[in-house]
């Protein structure tokens, strides 16, 4: 017998308990978290509420490029998701169920009382990406007289938001 | 996302913190097993997490020419094991008694048995008490079938320098294997 073959044969297998991987990830993301959250500390987090939290997500990542923070995830025990942050620049929002702390979807409630505002670096390419991906034009990106240049959007719940970028130096 | 290459990944995550995440997902599974055959489960358990937390801490000295991270994270295991030495020669002996046992129940003759029983804790003892370095590259190989290259990555030694060392490790045991030769010719 060759001495590797005779080594392979000491090789034992260990048998692990299932939740042995899910805890080293929580290790993980502790150390992530570390390193993330002093970067990104802004002192006011708008929360939005949406009826369904993931189709939220994916349509803000999609359309907007807003990029969710895994480690920020809310999680019930039976593993529903209750509440989510995506990020942008470096702003966070918070995304949420509809019902909780009194804050409805516009999906449900009709009412769009707020808007959001977003300056991007690039206003035209963040216009074509958020038409393909399906969000609803409220106001055609345009330039002002102001010196920016922005266009309005609906979300898939009909939350409505305002991308604008600034045209020119303020001398 | 998933057809990304590691070093794209881990290149992503230096300024998206939370990219690493998916370094876990595609690794962990993998390390855990390699710290398992070489500690036991329930050191292995504490020990993934903190595998992959000095792999984030470090990934700015990933060397994004590999394709996969695999082997540095094999390294970086390595080293962990270091401090477990004394965990790893337990579980190496339990080994050598399974191994035995085995090999005598395969061969169902009373000879091979024999020999099975001598040989596998003689062989358990000679690879712990290989050099640290040659071990390691013995076990990366015959264990976690990394290739040579793979050992030199996780090392991080020139391949030739694992080619020397595995060739040492396998003298040594050859060694042992003709010493067992002899004294079965002494024992006629």
């Amino acid at each position: 017998m060759k001495p590797v073959d005779l080594a392979r044969k000491l090789r034992r297998e260990a048998a692990f308990e299932p939740a042995a991987l899910e805890r080293g990830r929580a290790v993980l993301m502790v150390a992530i978290r570390r390193e993330a959250e002093p970067t990104r500390r802004p002192t006011i987090v708008p929360q939005v509420p949406y009826q369904d939290i993931s189709a939220a997500l994916s349509f803000l990542e999609r359309a907007f490029g807003f990029r969710e923070i895994p480690t920020a995830r809310f999680v019930s025990a039976d593993g529903e998701l209750l509440h989510a942050t995506v990020e942008f620049g470096n702003s966070l929002v918070g995304v949420g169920g509809q019902g909780h702390h009194g804050a409805i979807s516009p999906m449900s409630g009709g009412v769009e009382s707020q808007f959001i505002s977003v300056e991007v670096d690039d206003v035209d390419a963040h216009y074509r990406r958020a038409v393909a991906a399906g969000a609803r034009v409220a106001d055609e990106l345009r330039d002002h007289a102001w010196g920016e240049r922005t266009y309005w959007a609906l979300d898939l719940e009909g939350h409505r938001w305002r991308f604008g970028q600034p045209t020119r130096q303020h001398s | 996302m998933s057809s990304r290459s590691d070093a794209e990944v881990i290149g992503r995550s230096l300024g998206e913190p939370e990219a690493f995440g998916l370094i876990y997902d595609r690794h962990a599974a993998t390390l855990l097993r390699f710290l398992g055959r070489r500690v036991g489960a329930r050191v292995a358990e504490g020990l993934v997490g903190e595998l992959f937390r000095i792999a984030f801490e470090r990934r700015k000295t990933f060397d994004a020419s590999r394709a996969t991270a695999l082997p540095w994270l094999y390294g970086i295991g390595s080293n962990l094991l270091l401090k477990h030495r004394r965990d790893e020669a337990r579980r190496l002996r339990a080994g050598a008694r399974m191994a035995a046992g085995l090999e005598a129940a395969d061969a169902r003759a009373s000879a091979r048995a024999l020999d099975a029983r001598v040989l596998f804790p003689r062989v358990a003892d000679a690879i712990e008490a290989l050099p640290d370095g040659e071990r390691e590259a013995l076990l990366l190989f015959a264990w976690e079938e990394l290739s040579y290259q793979g050992v030199a990555e996780a090392l991080e030694l020139p391949i030739g320098t694992v080619r020397s060392r595995l060739n040492r490790a396998r003298a040594r045991l050859r060694e042992l294997l003709d010493a067992k030769g002899k004294d079965r010719v002494r024992a006629q």
